[in-house]
């Protein structure tokens, strides 16, 4: 038995900015609800209204817990308190490594680690728990290496995006699904209310850039990077002898940076 | 004494026959209930059977012909054995006439035995069908000789006719009880199926095409959700299923089963009547598996999960199917295995969550973005800037509205719709298109068996379209066409809705639109099995290509009977493999016609027919074959 | 050398003010401006507008092709260095030593130094916090483990560092962020860092959110752009910007922030504090990780085949011989000479791989959208239209079968000879 405890947030679609699972949070639901029988608790601090949280009761959630509150507050306190009242209190908390939707700093894991007392190890594609109150976590790294860690419970875990796929939302155990709402007083969030909001606009990067890195900007994206005219720009070789040709991939590989020295 | 016995042998056989299925019907009576015209389906049963019965079975003539002997002797001559229990009936003349109608399925029980023993048509099953032409031939040739003898004044030794009586009640048992379980269900199965049919309207009587799936009831919150177990399925569902004679005609016209994939509709047909029984398993069914996939393995039981790792239907034989309905098509006994497809669909997509990763992806970004793709729907006319396509505001009208689809995000596909557009321009169409107001139709979703997210697409859609005037709805897409025009009417929409091969034709031959340049070259057509069996239209296009001037040449399997290209219900983003794509076969079918050009009339099958590697006939969209010709000569 | 040599303990300790707590906090700018005890020249308050125009512009120097390689920053840090006051610019091959003696505050730049080497995040972090020193006339303390032997104060005075303060050499190689944090925020305590700069890598972000978490501060995670009054993020799913002043704790995108060019600091060593620190997180160590055992959406060099490909040994042999990860097209892939999960393209994987070398691939629709994200694409085919051809960026006319092994025996010979 392991009691664990995941804490969910509402995403945000990159094309249409339609509410919807957050695909981090939705890794930590899959993860938590693999391990071993237990209780699992399911948090959500905002508003209990967004259709997204039935996204994640269609995973086979069968309760969620929506601590209520406006825009722009500071859930911590709050998530921290609805936290420690649980009784018994979960051995492993899980989340995703960064929200999409709100400040989207991935500092709430760390604050509430903070506050807790308990470890935390980010970025996380696979936990086995040990018989003796251990986990042994493996953590995604940047090119797909992985680093595997030890870790006495309780902890909390970031979920990384290379994690497995969430099992997709169901129409049925989504509408059957209960949302309990706690109004909840949450501060206001100082430091986000300090900051300018404007949106986002695309600006050129600076300096020639490498792999993008995993997530990227939905399929309208791709398929405008795949498509758009790149004529003109790549450098040509017609027929030369196999050793040329070696030599030329050989030379633009290395420039790149794919060889090893 | 001989005509005694006989009759009562023979009531006796069908009196228990009679009682066993009873005791068999019990099983689809299991099902849920459904809304079914008794009556009226009794009486339109006997035209049923003659007519649309007749029109599939048909197809194989000898078939057709061996059923009518068979069938028509068979009930003549029972009629004729009971009558004689009446002791005034008992007339040499009779005895004649019952000869004469064993004799006629004598002749057909022969024929039987000839197909099963001597053509042995792959397709079919074994097991107890296999007796079938024994207790056939046993059956009418035994009281054969009895009625000869009796209306002969009674030659023979009266031991002999008791034995001959006999081994003609063995036969007629043998039919009679299969009734229960074996070969003859079907046809008390098959009668009571064609009566309270789950589509009346594809009957003749009705409006003789009836495709459009059957919205589920997602306002009530108890409503079942498709069909994970067979109870769950209404009962007149279950007594069609019931009423498969094997007959292994689906299996030949499956595009799955024929690439490998691990779908057979027979035994998928099966797989729901063998899930009648309660803890049996699949080792009694006698003909083709799905293939690759092992037999024996799984319990049966009517509440019994259908679909899973462990059950009778494997998830890859559920996600096989394109819903190309070439298998309803040529069931004879009218069985909807689409229906049944879908519904099990629905029930592991909105119960189960365990749609295929891609295909839950793609459902999970429609929801999103309200396309399949996730695009932003503000895009859908980014490749037509140059184009000026009016758009349709609420509140405005126009003659036709172009419906786009998803074509209008592909790159391949926007070639033909641009070709579209220049035509309806060259022909003076008032036109216009929806713009970022048109969300897709919902037609990949409805056959993932997302219903949910269908519905709710569709009922935006109608929204939008119900804000807007205009004559006709126009689409290159047949799925979308599908939709339009057969499914949404179900939940408010109605509109005339055509596909452009249509509106082509009717340019061409009002001289809307004129050929200078005839195509003078052979041309393959390939009918998208959306537009051909789910729609009826096989004529247009072809009248279309023939106009224009090419040398039409038909393709195995073609028309109504046509091959699906492997692209719809979903099948491209399920992906389930198998020995081979069944887009290749298709490109075999159309290279064996010579044709350098292959003739398309769908985004879907001109995305999956240019996905076989070259080299391969050149791939072309209707519109665009009609667009060169009819290009104005300087 | 304009510098003389000094006692920097000697100074640092004339500097402490008495707080009455357990934190000390140094005396600088009051001070400094009011009476330069260090004899640095009053500066040029126009030069220092156009020293800041010239770092706050980053959008000056775009480069959309995404090829140029970033030219060596020509920044104005000689500008304000006595020895070349009032001559402009100079040359950057030679830059001159600038000492800040007193500085008037202190910005930590928290550097990951993975593995010993200093990556291009680092540099930029490096880059971002001598922007925020420079307006502040504070100086620049790089936080970083020590070592290795021949890396020394030269090399830290070119990145811009006025100050070291080492952490032990050996979190170069291991994984202790929990020390790295505590480390951290012993220093933080000591010298009270106006700002505290870090680099939003995987690690160096983990570490900045411990520190954030243990000092009860805000971390501005992943600022993308950066100039010394307001710095800005993505937030809301990508969808809004947040900007404001600089605070003190932040992270920096990769990307974001130009590295410097040489430059000559200090890089006066200081004091390692001491960190008591009982780690949590242990026996980490990297799991070896085969490169066809890498899912491809992770995958960072891909070694792709199409129907082009007959040799499939030469093809095996030169993804070891790359140490690429294998894939396909469909069509290999459904004749099974690669496994499924190695398909790329629409009904296959999505990749965003840094190199995409791609051997009789055609470049259908259905393929090319598996390959968007990838940043650059080496395409050899024998088929001079072919789509693939066009989307490539080296794109080489030739049969397969005779690169394969050509590149093979290169291979064998740069890595053995
Ligand atoms: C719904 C759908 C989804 C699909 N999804 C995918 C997908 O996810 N991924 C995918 O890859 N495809 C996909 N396809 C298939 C796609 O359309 C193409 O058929 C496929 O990508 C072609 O693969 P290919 O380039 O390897 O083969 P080909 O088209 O046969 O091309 C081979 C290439 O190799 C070159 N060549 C030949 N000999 C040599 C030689 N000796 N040396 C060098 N070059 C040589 C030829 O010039 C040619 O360009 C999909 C198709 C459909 C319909
Ligand atoms: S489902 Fe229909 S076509 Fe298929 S075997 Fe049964 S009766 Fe024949
Ligand atoms: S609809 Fe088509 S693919 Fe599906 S079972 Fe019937 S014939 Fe086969």
């Amino acid at each position: 038995m392991v009691d664990v405890a995941v804490l969910l947030s509402v995403g945000r679609h990159p094309v249409s900015g339609r509410a919807r699972r957050a695909p981090t949070d939705a890794r930590a639901l899959e993860l938590a609800l693999s391990l071993p029988p237990g209780r699992r608790t399911a948090l959500h601090a905002g508003s209990p209204d967004s259709p997204a949280l039935r996204d994640y009761l269609g995973m086979g959630l069968a309760e969620l817990t929506v601590l209520a509150m406006a825009e722009g507050r500071d859930p911590t306190d709050a998530l921290l308190a609805r936290l420690r009242a649980l009784s018994p209190a979960p051995s492993i908390l899980l989340t995703g490594n960064r929200a999409e939707g709100g400040e989207d700093s991935g500092m709430l894991p760390y604050s509430l680690a903070h506050a807790l007392g308990w470890a935390i190890v980010p970025d996380v594609v696979a936990l086995t728990l040990n018989d003796d109150g251990s986990a042994e976590l493996v953590q995604a790294l940047a090119r797909g290496q992985r680093r595997a860690l030890r870790v006495a419970m309780p902890f909390v875990v970031t979920i990384h995006p290379a994690a497995p796929a969430p099992r997709p939302s169901a129409f049925g155990p989504a509408r059957r699904g209960r949302i309990t709402v706690e109004a909840v007083d949450a501060p206001e969030d100082t430091a986000l209310a300090a900051c300018a909001v404007r949106p986002w606009r695309d600006r050129p990067k600076r300096l020639t850039v490498g792999a993008p890195g995993g997530g990227s900007g939905g399929a309208l994206d791709r398929l405008r990077a795949a498509t758009e005219a790149k004529a003109g720009q790549g450098r040509l070789l017609v027929g030369p002898t196999p050793d040329e040709a070696a030599r030329a991939i050989y030379d633009c590989l290395q420039e790149q940076g794919m060889l090893p020295r | 004494m001989i005509a005694a016995a006989l009759s009562t042998v023979t009531l006796t056989v069908l009196l228990v026959g009679l009682g066993l299925a009873l005791v068999q019907a019990r099983r689809w009576r299991a099902g849920r209930s459904a809304k079914v015209g008794v009556w009226a389906g009794l009486a339109a049963l006997p035209a049923r059977y003659l007519v649309d019965v007749h029109e599939v079975v048909g197809r194989t003539p000898f078939n057709a012909r061996f059923h009518a002997l068979t069938a028509g002797g068979f009930l003549a001559s029972l009629a004729l054995s009971v009558a004689l229990a009446l002791p005034p009936l008992r007339h040499p003349l009779l005895w004649g006439l019952l000869a004469l109608t064993l004799a006629v399925m004598l002749a057909g029980g022969m024929m039987v035995g000839y197909r099963r023993r001597v053509l042995r048509p792959a397709e079919l099953s074994g097991g107890r069908f296999s007796r079938l032409p024994l207790a056939l031939t046993g059956f009418s040739a035994a009281f054969l000789l009895v009625a000869l003898d009796q209306s002969a004044g009674g030659i023979l030794p009266v031991w002999l006719v008791l034995t001959l009586v006999a081994v003609g009640g063995w036969g007629l048992a043998e039919l009679v009880f299969g009734v229960w379980n074996g070969p003859l269900k079907h046809a008390v199965h098959g009668a009571l199926h064609l009566a309270f049919h789950p589509r009346p309207a594809r009957f003749h009587d009705g409006a003789g095409r009836d495709t459009g799936l059957r919205p589920l009831d997602l306002a009530q919150a108890d409503a079942p959700l498709g069909a994970g177990q067979a109870v769950d399925f209404a009962w007149n569902r279950l007594l069609g299923f019931d009423a498969c004679v094997q007959c292994g005609r689906c299996e030949s016209a499956c595009p799955a089963y024929a690439a490998g994939l691990p779908l057979n509709p027979k035994k998928l047909v099966q797989d729901l009547v063998l899930s009648l029984d309660d803890g049996s398993d699949d080792r009694a069914y006698a003909g083709h598996g799905h293939p690759g996939r092992p037999v024996g393995a799984a319990v049966t039981g009517p509440t019994r999960p259908l679909v899973g790792a462990d059950a009778l239907i494997h998830p890859d034989t559920l996600w096989a199917c394109t819903t190309c309905r070439a298998c309803v098509q040529e069931c004879p006994m009218m069985i909807e295995h689409v229906d049944a497809v879908v519904d099990l669909r629905r029930f592991q997509t909105l119960e189960r969550g365990a749609t295929p990763v891609k295909a839950a992806g793609v459902l999970e970004e429609l929801r999103a973005t309200d396309t399949p793709s996730g695009r932003a729907l503000d895009r859908r006319l980014d490749w037509a800037v140059d184009l000026r396509l009016p758009v349709l505001a609420a509140g405005e009208t126009c003659d036709t509205l172009l419906w786009l689809g998803d074509g209008a995000f592909d790159l391949r596909n926007q070639r033909s719709l641009r070709a579209l557009v220049l035509l309806l321009r060259r022909a003076g169409v008032e036109f216009a298109v929806l713009g970022a107001a048109e969300l897709d139709c919902g037609d990949v979703a409805r056959r993932l068996g997302d219903e949910a997210t269908f519905q709710d697409l569709a009922r935006r859609n109608i929204q939008t379209l119900e804000a807007r005037r205009f004559r006709r709805i126009v689409t290159a897409d047949p799925h979308a066409f599908h939709c339009l025009r057969n499914e949404y009417p179900a939940l408010g929409g109605r509109w005339t809705v055509q596909h452009h091969s249509a509106v082509l034709l009717e340019l061409l031959t009002s001289g809307a639109l004129t050929v200078t340049r005839p195509l003078d070259g052979p041309v393959a057509y390939h009918d998208p099995c959306y537009l051909g069996r789910y729609n009826g239209e096989i004529d247009a296009p072809r009248a279309v290509l023939d106009a224009i001037g090419a040398q039409r040449r038909e393709m195995e399997r073609s028309g109504l009977r046509s091959r699906c290209c492997g692209g719809g219900g979903g099948a491209p983003l399920t992906d389930v493999v198998g020995e081979r794509r069944i887009p290749d076969m298709r490109m075999d079918d159309a290279r064996a016609t010579g044709a350098p050009t292959l003739a398309v009339g769908c985004p879907t099958c001109t995305l999956m027919l240019e996905g076989v590697v070259e080299p391969r006939p050149q791939v072309a969209e209707l519109a665009e074959l009609v667009l060169t010709a009819t290009e104005p000569t300087p | 050398m304009t510098a003389r040599r000094r006692d920097p303990r000697a100074e640092r300790a004339a500097r402490v003010v008495p707080t009455g707590g357990p934190r000390l906090r140094l005396a600088l700018t009051a001070s400094d401006s009011a009476a330069p005890a260090s004899g640095r020249p009053r500066r040029d308050p126009r030069a220092r507008r156009a020293d800041a125009t010239v770092q706050t512009a980053p959008r000056l120097r775009l480069d959309w092709s995404g090829k140029a390689l970033a030219a060596p920053a020509t920044t104005s840090a000689a500008a304000v260095s006595p020895a070349v006051a009032g001559r402009g610019v100079r040359a950057v091959a030679e830059p001159v030593l600038r000492v800040i003696d007193a500085p008037a505050c202190l910005v930590f730049a928290v550097l990951d130094r993975a593995d010993g080497a200093l990556s291009a995040l680092d540099r930029q972090v490096m880059a971002a916090a001598r922007l925020l020193a420079d307006a502040l006339d504070g100086a620049v303390v790089a936080l970083a483990p020590d070592g290795p032997e021949d890396w020394g104060p030269e090399d830290w005075g070119a990145l811009g560092a006025d100050r070291v303060l080492p952490m032990p050499a050996a979190w170069a190689q291991e994984h202790a962020p929990e020390a790295r944090a505590a480390a951290v925020g012993a220093a933080m305590a000591r010298w009270s860092p106006v700002h505290v700069v870090f680099p939003e890598s995987q690690d160096g972000g983990d570490v900045a959110r411990r520190v954030a978490a243990v000092v009860g501060e805000r971390l501005f995670a992943g600022v993308e752009s950066l100039s010394a009054q307001c710095v800005a993020r993505r937030a809301g799913g990508g969808s809004r910007e947040l900007s404001c002043a600089p605070p003190r704790l932040l992270s920096i995108a990769a990307d974001a922030v130009a590295p410097l060019g040489p430059l000559r600091h200090e890089a006066r060593p200081l004091d390692p504090v001491a960190v008591a620190c009982a780690p949590r997180l242990g026996a980490a160590r990297r799991l070896p990780v085969d490169p066809d055992g890498v899912g491809l959406g992770e995958a960072d060099f891909i070694l792709s085949a199409g129907n082009g490909v007959t040799d499939w040994a030469a093809f095996a042999d030169l993804g070891r011989a790359l140490g690429a990860t294998r894939a396909g097209s469909r069509v290999v892939c459904d004749a099974g000479h690669l496994p499924r999960d190695r398909q790329v393209g629409a009904s296959g994987m999505v990749v965003s791989a840094r190199s995409y070398l791609a051997f009789g691939i055609a470049g259908a629709p259905q393929h090319l959208q598996g390959i968007g994200g990838v940043g650059h694409v080496i395409a050899i085919n024998t088929d001079l239209h072919a789509a693939m051809i066009k989307r490539a960026d080296l794109a080489i006319i030739a049969d397969a079968q005779a690169v394969m092994p050509a590149l093979i025996r290169l291979m064998r010979e740069r890595t053995h000879g």
